[in-house]
Parts: C-alpha cells; structure tokens; sequence
C-alpha cells in the first residue's frame, strides 16, 4: 500500500507515456540509466552526491516497477488521466461468486494436501489473467478517439477484476511455497 | 593554481595513483583476499604460505591466532578457538542451538540480543569481534603484498543474509581497520568473475553452497549489467551439515561423556566425516573411522545421506525460479560455488535440478573473492561499463495492531529502493509510538525476525487520528535498512530512537575498538588521521577531476572558493591534526556545493531527457 506521489516513472526511464512498450527497450533504458546514476558509481565522491545517487536510484528502481508489469503500468497510466483504482467498487455479483468458490476449491485442495490440483487453479487463473492483460493494449488505444470517460471506465473495470485475479495468483503461489 | 590531475580511470599512468582496493570472501570455513593488479583478479598469498586463510580464531590472553596456527591450537584449546563464527553473526541464542550443543565454546545469551562467547580467562568476545581479528589478519596481508595501507575493500555476504547479519559484517570491517566500500552478495560476485556478461543476454542460477550458507540467485547478464533477478537460499544450510549428518549415520550419537569430551570427540569426528567426504569426490569408496566404528563408506550411501539436506538446497532453488518467473529450461547455465560443490553427488543433484550440467571451471573456493576483487577495482575506478544490480533477499515490514505484519518492501526489490507508509494516533493526546520493524514472509511478527524497535518521541499531542506520521524505509545498495520518521501535520521529525534487535550499537562498536588497541589513545588518534587522510585524497582528487572536465560550470566565485578550500585541505592533509582535516573537508564540499549540483542536475538531465548538450545546459543556466 505504497503513495506513489514521486516522479513521473515515464520521464524517470525518458519514455513516452504509453501503454504498449516494447520491454526489450525499457530493460535496456533501465540499464543505461543504472548506469548512470547507479550508488557504486559514486563510491568515492562527496558525500552530497553519494546521497542524491541513492535518492536518483531508488526513484529509478521504483519507476521501472511501476511500468514493467501490465497492471501496475495501466493503473498509472489511468492515474495521470485522473482514474483512481477504488476497489471498494462493485463488480458483477456473477464474478465475485466465482471468485469465491474458485477461492474455495483453493483451500479445500491446500487442506487435503492436492499440490497438483493447487498447481492447475493457479496455471488456469494465470491464463486468465493473461487474456485480460492482453485486452488492455487495444482499450488504450482507443483513447483519444471518441468517448474516453467511457474508455477509462472500462479499463478501470478491467484493472479491479485483474486485481482479484491476481490476487488469487499470489494465493496459490504462497500454497505452493508453504508446502514445498 | 590547481594541478591536473587525470579522471580516476583514465589516467594514462594508472598503477601511479590506482588505490589499493581488495576483495574479501570471508566464508564460515575458510576465507581469502584478492585484489585486480595489472589486469586480471588474483587472490593474494603470502610467500611461502596458501592462499586459503582457516576462517578460525584462537585466543591466548588478550593475543589473538588466526588461520591454520588457530587450527591447531585449536586441539589443545578448543573451548578458546572459535570455528565457524559466520554461524552466530548477526545471531541470537534462539538461532543457533544447534551450533551451541556442537561447538567447543562457550555461547551464551545476551538478553536476546547477539550472542557472546566467553573464553577461558572470563573475557567475553562478540562474534562481530571475532570476525574483525579474520578481517583485519587479512588486511595485513594484503598491506604486506601490496605495500601500503588498503583504500578499501569489497566484503561479501551470502545473498540471503539478513539485515542484522549484514550490519553485523559491516562492523565486523570497520572494528578491523577497513573502509567497507560494498558487501557484495556471494552469488553475484561468483557471476563477475565467471564474466558471464560478455556475450548475448544470458539468464543463470548460481548454486552456491558453502560450509554453512546456501545461496541461490537467479541473474540476467548482458554487457556489463548484472540484474539479479531473485534470490533465495538458507544462511543455516551448509557443508558443515552434511559432515555431522554423515557422523551421524556412521557413528549415531556418540558416547555421553562429560561436555567437553564429547564436544572434542565431535570435532575430531567431524573432521574425520569432512575428510571421508571429500576423498570420495575422487574414488567410489573410502575406509573412514568415526568413534569407535571403522568401515568403507561409499558414495553411494553419502548420495542417500546428503539427500534431505540437497532437498533443502532444491526447495530454495525452485522458488528463487518461481519468483524470477523462470522454469530452469529458460536458463542459459548453472553456476557451482562453493568447496561443497567439488562433490560429485552434489554436482548430480544439481545437474538433475536443473536439467543441465552446471559450469564450474574456476576454483569454488577462490570464484568469489576474485569477483569481490573485480567489483572492488569497478568502486574504485568509478567506472561505468559494470553494474550490479542486487536485491533485498527478505521482505520488510512493520508490526501493526494485533500483531500483523505490513510489508513495506517486498523480497527481491532491487536496491537501493524505498517505501513509505503512513500512521497516525489511537488516542487522543497520544505523543510516541511504539513501531517494531521485521524481515520475513509470513503475515505474523512471531513468524518473522524482529530487526529493530522504535520509539517515536515528540509527536505534537492532537486529537486522535489527526497526526500523519510517514515512516519511510530506505534501503542502500548494501541491502540495509535505514528509518525515518516525519510528523507531517506539524512538519516535526520526531526524534527516532533505533534499537537493533541482534546488532551492536554505535558505543558498542567504539568501545571495542578501543579494546583491540594496546594504547588505545594513541592509536585510535592515528587511525583516525589515517581515516581522513584517505578521505581528503578521494574529494581532492574528485574534485580537481571535476573541474577539469566541466569549467564552463563553474562560476567564478564558486570557482574561487572551491580553489581556496581545496588549498587548506592540502595543508591540513600534510599536518597531523585530523579535526582539522575533517574541518576542511566539510568546507571544501560545502565550498563546491553549487558546482556539484550542476554537474548531477547535468548528468541527470542528459540521461532522462536524451537533449543535446547545449539545450540542457542553456535550461541549466536560466
């Protein structure tokens, strides 16, 4: 639950703020920057220096987060577009039953030790997750097109529904860990 | 008039004013320093002597034996020589009880804090004490092969150690004399010195399995960078178990004599084991003789005793993958390190593990202090063309109501990095908190290591829920944590009063240093000017390499006053008065000020915004 009122991650890494980027070049411009302004560096300079260095990284590690997963970056991108995440919203009482007994075929397989069938929930729901990933790229551009309150809408739709995906992702990942 | 002085690295005539950096693997059985001289890394050793330095101390009075003249007196003296003291760094009685039913010595509790060990005549040592007398038997080596004072050396740590087992090592140097410039995780510097950048993009595991830690990192290489992308491991999970598992199986539990009988029977069991194991590494089968039983041991029953403890090592291996989102097919190699790897049985897990033979042609033993040399060589040069990009190992987080954890950053952040998080009063009136910062994974504080407890003073009284106390952990390129705190309502930095939960304190640290010196005065003074001798030599050097790559930056009063402070630093350097010295440096860097925020508002610049020069600078210059 971390504020993100810092620098612009987009201008941090000198990109364009995008929902599609290629990610063999924003690695790439995190590697540049690193180098640039990376503590090691600085090992032997001043001590003001040695500081902004750090305070210089930590933003540009913080700001590569933010836009190297899908998600986190549509959720900033809908932030600049003054869209906030309120997931205190309802989604479609359809999908939150689903979610429940998905969520309890979870625990009844972590109780009876079924690793496998663990294994497969997660795997289905990473799939599932990923489709609606990839549906993001085509909502955003269709922004600045027509009627954009109404694309913003969907997308934020989007974001809370992948929010509980994930979430149940992260779920059968740590069932995983624990009885590994 | 200022002298012209090349930029670090570039000078034509380097060997003249290279610094004298060092790498140092200081691991829980053996430990070794190596420094890049003329070109390539290469470990350091003393004429006449072996490279590998035993990682145990022996204690005779207030004189202190290190390395193999400790190893051997450690038969007559064992509850006075201390082996594997890597084991209790950083560590509580709680931690290490194992460590405390096996060792000669005598460990005990210190209110929950670190451990110390008392030794015959009744002196009491930390563990952080014990490590520095290794460092600082090092450090005179290297002074001896490089001829002169160390500038500062790289330590490593394994990946997965703590927070209160890193500040523990960073004392460790500083109680022996050295400028820690990094602690570099093992795995990491293994990579370096594999050279595993050179090439297309490569991602690779290191398996590293020491006498007592196990580390697995997952990296991606490419052209100088190295990212790591996940790490894991057990920082109690070593070599040195494998040796009592196998004493174990051959010989049970051995007869129950009085303590210290068993404990020497233990030892010299143990060695017997670690001797057995690693002759099969050559044949199939070796005779071994452990207590009273004699017989063949094959390699065969070794695979099926090394077995839970490789499953371990596999346990970590497969979540590291998990949490860099690989499946071990995607890896481009598995790097051995570690003397523990020579094994062929544990050359055949991982190869099994990882669907690969894993690469292992340097030395296992030397891989990681001729990387901890490489990087040392990078900080000292301040060269770009390598980068390490490392990650916190444990997640962090604070106590909230109930005893829940709020992680603030997560495992496998890249460093440095930062989190904030906000607070605010149950009651009405309320002036201080309470805040106890953790490391660890699971939801509950009980579940997780305490690192460090916090009383928040001064908090202007208010109605309650209206203070807004931002907490703010920030963590440096060493992997450790640092905390602060802001009333922000009333714009207050409430006084933070830092309790490390296993780590010395600041007097703690000073108090020992003084200990270690015969005339203490004396010598604290001359280590001291030491100290700031060598850190006038770095700014002056910086600084004139600065003004002579970027003049146009320099106004001329900046100019004036940075030419002027540079003059007093040289004559306080030449004197003998390091306040002096101290003075002048804090005037020079204060002097210099507006200077250097141009040059990293230009560096900035140039590297967010892509403009050319002239455009940023006439922004700059507005």
């Amino acid at each position: 639950m971390q504020s993100h009122a810092g620098p612009d991650p987009f201008a941090v890494l000198g990109l364009e703020p995008r929902f599609d980027l290629d990610s063999t070049q924003l690695e790439a411009r995190f590697h540049e920057r690193s180098r640039e302004v990376h503590p090691d560096r600085f090992v032997g300079a001043p001590a003001g220096q040695r500081a902004a260095a750090l305070v210089q990284t930590r933003a540009l590690n913080d700001a590569y987060q933010v836009l190297k997963k899908p998600q986190r970056r549509a959720e900033h991108l809908l932030a600049r577009h003054g869209v906030a995440i309120d997931e205190r919203e309802r989604l479609e009482p359809g999908f939150l039953m689903e979610i429940l007994e998905l969520r309890e075929e979870l625990a009844d397989a972590r109780v009876a030790n079924q690793l496998e069938r663990v294994k497969a929930l997660g795997a289905d729901m990473r799939r599932r997750q990923q489709m609606m990933v990839d549906g993001l790229a085509p909502r955003f551009g269709q922004l600045g097109r027509a009627d954009d309150a109404a694309v913003l809408a969907a997308i934020k739709h989007d974001l809370i529904t992948l929010r509980y995906l994930s979430r149940y992702v992260e779920e059968c990942d740590a069932a995983i860990d624990a009885s590994d | 008039m200022l002298l012209q002085i090349s930029e670090p690295g570039a000078s034509p005539d380097k060997a003249a004013c290279k610094q004298r950096v060092v790498g140092i693997d200081l691991g829980t059985t053996n430990s070794l320093v190596a420094w890049v001289g003329e070109g390539s890394p290469a470990v350091i050793t003393p004429s006449g002597g072996a490279a590998l330095v035993p990682s145990v101390v022996s204690y005779d009075g207030t004189d202190v034996i290190v390395g193999d003249a400790a190893l051997a007196r450690g038969e007559a003296h064992p509850m006075d020589t201390v082996a594997s003291v890597k084991r209790l760094m950083g560590r509580a009685l709680a931690d290490v009880g194992a460590a405390v039913s096996m060792s000669p010595n005598q460990i005990l509790d210190d209110a929950g804090r670190m451990v110390k060990l008392r030794f015959s005549d009744g002196r009491e040592r930390s563990p952080v004490q014990v490590s520095a007398a290794i460092l600082a038997e090092l450090r005179m080596r290297a002074e001896a092969a490089l001829g002169g004072p160390l500038d500062g050396a790289v330590i490593t740590v394994p990946a997965y150690f703590d927070d209160a087992q890193r500040q523990a090592t960073r004392d460790a140097g500083r109680l022996a004399g050295l400028e820690v410039l990094r602690l570099l995780s093992e795995p990491t510097a293994a990579a370096l010195a594999y050279g595993l950048d050179r090439g297309t993009r490569g991602t690779y595991a290191v398996y590293d399995l020491g006498g007592g830690t196990f580390d697995i990192s997952i990296l991606t290489l490419v052209d100088g960078v190295f990212e790591v992308r996940s790490t894991g491991g057990d920082s109690a999970l070593g070599g040195d178990d494998l040796d009592r598992a196998i004493v174990t199986a051959i010989a049970g539990e051995l007869p129950a004599l009085d303590e210290l009988e068993r404990k020497r029977a233990l030892g010299s069991a143990t060695a017997a084991a670690r001797a057995a194991k690693e002759r099969l590494t050559e044949v199939e089968s070796t005779m071994v003789r452990i207590g009273a039983t004699e017989r063949a041991l094959t390699r065969a029953e070794l695979t099926a005793i090394a077995a839970p403890l490789l499953e371990r090592t596999g346990k970590a291996c497969r979540r590291a993958l998990r949490d860099a989102g690989y499946e071990p097919a995607q890896l481009d190699g598995v790097v051995l390190v570690g003397g523990s790897t020579r094994s062929p049985v544990v050359r055949a897990f991982v190869a099994e593990l990882f669907g690969r033979e894993p690469l292992c042609e340097l030395d296992p033993d030397q891989v990681v202090a001729l990387g901890a040399a490489v990087q040392a060589d990078v900080l000292a040069g301040g060269q770009t063309d390598i980068v390490l990009l490392d990650v916190v190992p444990l997640s962090l987080g604070l106590e909230t109501m109930g005893g829940v954890v709020e992680k603030l950053i997560v495992r496998n952040s890249t460093i440095p990095c930062g989190a904030t998080q906000t607070f605010t009063t149950y009651a009405d009136q309320q002036t201080g908190f309470d805040l106890h910062v953790v490391q660890g994974e699971r939801e509950t504080v009980e579940a997780c290591r305490s690192l460090a407890r916090f009383q928040l003073r001064g908090v202007p009284p208010m109605v309650a829920g209206a203070a807004r106390i931002e907490i703010s952990f920030k963590v440096d390129a060493d992997g450790i944590l640092h905390v602060d705190a802001v009333e922000q309502v009333s714009g207050i930095t409430a006084a933070v009063d830092v309790k490390p939960s296993y780590g010395l304190t600041d007097e703690e640290v000073e108090r020992m240093l003084i200990e270690s010196f015969d005339h203490a005065e004396d010598d604290l003074i001359a280590r001291n000017l030491r100290t700031e001798q060598v850190e006038a030599e770095r700014i002056l050097a910086a600084t004139r390499a600065a003004v002579i790559a970027d003049p146009h930056l320099l106004d001329d009063d900046v100019r004036a006053a940075t030419e002027a402070a540079i003059v007093t630093l040289e004559a306080a350097r030449s004197g003998t008065d390091y306040l002096a010295i101290r003075g002048a440096i804090e005037a020079l860097d204060r002097a210099s000020k507006p200077f250097a925020e141009r040059r990293m508002n230009l560096a900035i610049a140039r590297a967010m915004q892509g403009k050319d020069l002239d455009a940023v600078e006439q922004e700059l210059s507005k």
